[in-house]
């Protein structure tokens, strides 16, 4: 498991050097302006559950999705949180109709994610790696 | 049944002054259009006759929230129930209040959190089931509560745990045999702990109350009529119902891998009254999803219990019951936000207001459930 992470963490970061084309990953990020570097895969799931409003340095978190149907917002539903979109909306609808929670916005596409990500240091989103840039911080790669 | 005073209240706190908070006005709803057909009319389940008929599992509810300030937020759920003529009531209206992420306070008119799915009963997207098996879910008559409720989240390592106390007061009409009776329950209080770690999860409930009915000696109502020959059997003090307590206990216990799921409830009802009969109630249900389908089999089953001396055993007889289902179900998710139902009930009455002899029915039912 560590290994992995660690192979995965070193390719990246190669590729990253070495300036490629980025591939078509998607990779959760945060504003530079935020200060953190690295999440767990569990802590970006509870944020994006309604089950924690915190980073772990205390800090408040605002999750922000993809709009409905897009190719990143469907990887990130099946590989970090484990569910289908529809598993995900029966999910929400419990914590709605209960008045326990609300699902988190959702924002446009990749790019447009990224510009308000770049914007706000409390705030979380996942995008395409092709649209990261020096204005938000890569946190978590999937 | 209580009309829409409340919400007409909180809907008019929380269209007062339009913009004056940045928060949006937030607005859900959910729908379920059902249809059932019972295969003999000997047998009954949630007003399904042998004739195709829609009402008794459609049911729309549309949710209003505005979060007021950072701490305060009020909601209310409006909700039309085919089965009760599509009269309007408030299931939610309330006025939350969380002095930090974890707390929350409510005061106003809230769900009776009974069950493992209390809290999002009516809204049929949210689970498997057409509708939640009636041997266990048989309270929904009570389904909502006036008063105040106290909750809060912790977290220890990787486990979740959720504690719940509340304090009210409880006013409906029930029906037996077709004739309404005033209930209400007064002194209404329960605590609820919930814990989640990794795919498992558990739930327990205690409950009490004091009864108090409209019963009178000398009525002409079925139940009136008991209470009347209890009291010439000399057992009426026994048969009395005005101030006595019952407590209410449950159990669920959850797994969900995200493909295969399971829930296993249990529940007891214990009443002071001779003319309540207490009860036990369980059910067990598996679920394998494949993909966009989610198939699942479920069995539930309630026993009344009588109580030991032989006058009021008989005056109890008549209205004993032993029934139980094995559901047979599947879910389809055709959209995100639509999943459409079949499923197919074999229902048997083991006892039946005290017969051996009672009859055995298969229901077929078909929904469709939106959130929107």
């Amino acid at each position: 498991m560590n290994l992995t992470k660690i192979l995965f963490s070193l390719v990246g970061s190669t590729l990253l050097l070495i300036a490629l084309p980025a591939s078509a990953g998607t990779v959760v990020v945060v504003s530079s302006g935020n200060g953190i570097t690295e999440l767990d895969a569990s802590v970006i799931s509870r944020i994006y559950l309604g089950k924690s409003s915190s980073f772990p340095n205390g800090s408040s978190a605002v999750p922000i999705d993809q709009t409905e149907g897009s190719a990143p917002r469907n990887e990130f539903a099946e590989k970090v949180l484990g569910k289908s979109e529809s598993q995900l909306k029966a999910y929400w609808s419990k914590l709605i109709f209960t008045g326990k929670g609300t699902p988190p916005k959702a924002v446009g596409d990749s790019s447009e994610v990224k510009k308000l990500i770049a914007d706000n240091p409390n705030m979380i989103g996942y995008i395409d790696e092709s649209a990261v840039d020096e204005a938000v911080n890569v946190v978590f790669r999937f | 049944m209580l009309k829409i005073k409340l919400p007409l209240v909180s809907l008019a706190l929380m269209s007062a002054s339009p913009g004056l908070f940045a928060e949006e006005l937030v607005v859900n709803g959910f729908m379920s259009v059902g249809a059932g057909v019972l295969s003999n009319s000997e047998v009954s389940v949630k007003g399904y006759d042998d004739d195709i008929s829609f009402s008794a599992d459609t049911v729309v509810g549309v949710q209003l929230s505005k979060q007021v300030n950072d701490s305060t937020s009020a909601t209310t759920q409006l909700v039309s129930r085919g089965g009760e003529d599509y009269d309007t009531e408030a299931a939610w209206a309330y006025v939350a209040y969380s002095p930090d992420d974890v707390t929350t306070l409510r005061i106003g008119r809230l769900r009776t959190p009974f069950f493992y799915y209390s809290d999002f009963l009516e809204v049929g997207y949210a689970y498997n089931w057409i509708r939640p098996p009636e041997e266990v879910y048989s309270l929904d008559t009570f389904s909502s509560f006036n008063g105040i409720d106290a909750s809060r989240q912790f977290l220890i390592g990787t486990a979740e745990l959720f504690t719940q106390v509340y304090v009210g007061r409880l006013l409906e009409d029930f029906s037996v045999n077709g004739t309404a009776y005033e209930f209400s329950l007064q002194n209404l209080a329960g605590v609820v702990f919930g814990l989640t770690l990794g795919d498992f999860g558990y739930r327990a409930s205690v409950h009490t109350g004091d009864g108090y009915t409209d019963l009178e000696l000398g009525g002409t109502r079925d139940l009136d009529q008991v209470y009347g020959l209890a009291t010439a059997s000399g057992v009426g003090e026994k048969f009395a119902l005005d101030g006595k307590t019952s407590h209410f206990y449950e159990l669920a216990a959850t797994w969900d891998n995200g493909d295969v799921s399971a829930i296993a409830e249990v529940t007891a009802l214990e009443h002071e009254t001779a003319m309540l009969l207490d009860e036990m109630s369980s059910l067990f249900s598996v679920a394998k999803r494949f993909d966009s389908t989610t198939v699942h089999l479920s069995y539930a089953s309630v026993r009344s219990l009588k109580e030991s001396d032989a006058t009021v055993r008989n005056i109890q007889s008549m209205f004993e019951r032993h029934d139980s289902s094995w559901i047979l179900g599947a879910r389809y998710d055709y959209d995100s936000s639509a999943a459409f139902k079949f499923e197919v009930q074999k229902i048997e009455e083991k006892i039946q207001a005290g017969s051996t002899s009672g009859e055995d029915g298969m229901l077929y039912s078909v929904a469709l459930d939106l959130v929107f």
